[in-house]
């Protein structure tokens, strides 16, 4: 039990690592494989709930120094609320995407790398958002990159390569400004420990490079969560990745920037935060419209609901840049609740791709197939509500926090144009679901007897439904995870050791 | 020395940010590996000045900085990793279009 406690904050990252090696030396038997993957996921996302429980009751972070070197010559990787809450989310809608992916008729589900790939990018994931070292944050969004490329690229689509290709080299990129942006810090304090360079930037603010790191570090994360002026990539690669994937990379691996800034703002360059806020108000609102608007012009379902995560990152950027305790607690909850969402709706429109004649999410081809899907129907019509925000779901949780917090804060500006921007989430998301289940179809055809399964989106929309009749441990979490953002101080001292 | 870093360091920066504004996808992918270069010996020269013994061994003077080597290492390794998946994946688009220009490759847009 010592041991477990211990290395409670290593093992939702240790634990898919292990998985990935032992499926990949699985090698032929393939039902051995997903057992294996799927029981790894579902320990590691035991351990991640236990972390976060852990977390919220003791209401500090669980500190592990990776090697036993001491704070701040090691790399720290550190459960605070913030880091357990989104590691649970992510855990939660990969182990999700499993069960989707063994469900899946595609046939990027047979190959043997798939099981090692999608636990590799579950590590990686968890990894970015438990690490407290800068650098090592670096070294696991490449892991993640790398897995999600890897699987896009050996997706079904005759244009998964082009997409894999495009989705890396942005994402190279990224990581290029990233490294850049560690150099510059390094070299103006010495250190890459997240704790140990936060008291360094507020002891002495005007370090030689500390605004281009700023400026380079904004990039990376923009990058990596397709905010507005650097999304052009994202729409084009979700019509052709793997549904499973494309599941994941659009819900939960968007997060990245969002934690990205959430760190940003409140620990790292707390003296900076204001500009930084600012600009990603205004991205965020520039966003919301951008998004929707793009939405509304498309022809694909899966393109759609990428240029919709263009929106709705927006709102949360919007929760992030008025930065008071219920903004920040409000953008927790619609981060946690759009990966969920997201995720279904992915899935759903993936669903509804294979079971059309030719397996595609285009519009022309998918009109009035929903007619022999029902069930399918009813899921996306409840999804669709949650990502217009409409009670019952946890999409009306979310964006009643976020505007209400809004009001609290007197930004009403951007909370006019983003309310009215909503308008345009009803109408993309109604004209799917009429294109789909209402319109009759282009000519008589016999739908496929069998599709990928409906499991998974069923047990997400089922936890949309849940966290918008019983949001209150959620919302409580997210209000403890703003109060701790807001005093950074806990971090710090829960890091160095000293007093806590 | 700092001179000389510090150009090449620019050097390398125009010469693969040129590049990677090339229409041609391998040419812009070379210039990517090349800023990729330039970083890391951005990285070498945050560290390079401060010592002049290696460190962890018994020569006396000032140790150098190891952090910025590891940094660099764990950058090269990747790197080398990502170019070679680049390099695999632009195979397939360059064999699959017969061109490696990019207004052609627009298998996306629909």
């Amino acid at each position: 039990m010592n041991f477990f406690e211990d290395n409670l904050a290593l093992l939702p990252i240790a634990i898919p690592l292990i998985g990935a090696m032992l499926t990949l030396l699985l090698g032929e038997w393939r039902r051995v494989r997903a057992i294996v993957a799927v029981s790894m996921m579902f320990i590691s996302l035991g351990i991640s709930c236990f972390l976060l429980i852990q977390v919220m009751r003791t209401g500090g972070p669980v500190v592990f120094q990776a090697g036993g070197w001491a704070f701040p010559y090691g790399i720290t990787l550190i459960g605070d609320p913030l880091s357990a809450l989104f590691t649970v989310m992510t855990q939660l809608v990969m182990a999700a995407g499993l069960i989707y992916a063994l469900g899946s008729v595609d046939y990027i589900v047979r190959y043997r790398p798939f099981f090692p790939l999608f636990l590799l990018m579950v590590a990686g994931l968890t990894g970015t958002f438990l690490t407290g070292d800068l650098f090592n944050m670096y070294v696991f969004t490449e892991l993640l990159v790398l897995a999600g490329a890897a699987l896009t690229a050996s997706s079904d689509d005759r244009f998964g390569t082009e997409a894999a290709y495009k989705y890396y080299y942005m994402s190279l990129l990224a990581s290029t400004f990233m490294l850049l942006s560690i150099g510059s810090l390094y070299v103006s304090y010495g250190t890459l420990n997240m704790a140990d360079l936060a008291t360094r930037i507020a002891a002495q603010p005007d370090g030689i490079l500390l605004a281009p790191a700023i400026g380079l570090l904004l990039a990376t994360f923009m990058i990596k969560s397709a905010v507005f002026p650097f999304h052009f990539w994202q729409p084009d690669f979700h019509a052709a990745a793997p549904t499973a994937v494309s599941a994941m990379l659009s819900s939960v691996v968007v997060k990245v920037g969002v934690y990205g800034f959430l760190r940003m703002t409140t620990l790292l360059f707390v003296a900076q935060a204001p500009l930084i806020r600012t600009i990603l108000l205004v991205l965020g609102v520039t966003g919301v419209i951008f998004g929707g608007l793009s939405a509304i012009g498309t022809h694909n379902v899966k393109r759609m609901l990428a240029y919709s995560t263009l929106a709705q990152v927006g709102f949360i950027l919007v929760g992030i840049g008025w930065g008071t305790a219920p903004a920040l607690a409000a953008a927790v909850v619609f981060s946690f609740n759009h990966s969920l969402i997201k995720a279904a709706m992915l899935m759903l429109a993936g669903y509804v791709a294979s079971r059309a004649p030719v397996k595609s999410a285009s519009f022309d081809i998918v009109k009035g197939v929903g007619h022999h899907l029902p069930a399918a129907g009813g899921l996306f019509l409840l999804g669709g509500m949650a990502l217009i925000g409409m009670p019952p779901t946890s999409g009306f949780i979310s964006k009643m926090l976020l505007f209400r917090s809004g009001i609290a804060a007197e930004g009403f500006v951007p909370l006019l144009i983003i309310g009215l921007a909503s308008i345009l989430t009803l109408v993309y998301v109604v004209r799917a679901f009429q294109t789909i289940w209402w319109e009759a179809p282009r000519e008589a055809f016999n739908p496929k007897p069998s599709g990928d399964s409906l499991l998974a989106p069923m047990i997400l929309i089922g936890l949309v439904l849940l966290l918008g009749l019983w949001a209150a441990p959620l919302v409580n979490a997210a209000v403890d995870v703003s109060h701790w953002l807001l005093a950074p101080d806990l971090y710090l001292r829960a890091v160095s050791g000293v007093g806590g | 020395m700092e001179l000389l870093t510090a150009l090449t360091v620019g050097l390398l920066f125009a010469i693969g940010t040129f590049q990677m504004l090339r229409r041609n996808i391998i040419r812009s992918a070379v210039g990517l590996i090349i800023l990729g270069n330039a970083i890391n010996l951005f990285l070498l020269s945050t560290g390079a000045y401060n010592g002049i013994a290696a460190a962890y061994t018994t020569t006396v003077g000032q140790r150098s900085d190891a952090l910025p080597q590891a940094l660099i290492l764990t950058a090269i390794v990747i790197g080398m990793g990502g170019t070679a998946f680049v390099m695999a994946m632009l195979y397939i688009i360059s064999a699959r279009y017969e061109t490696a220009d990019m207004d052609e490759v627009q298998g996306l847009k629909n």
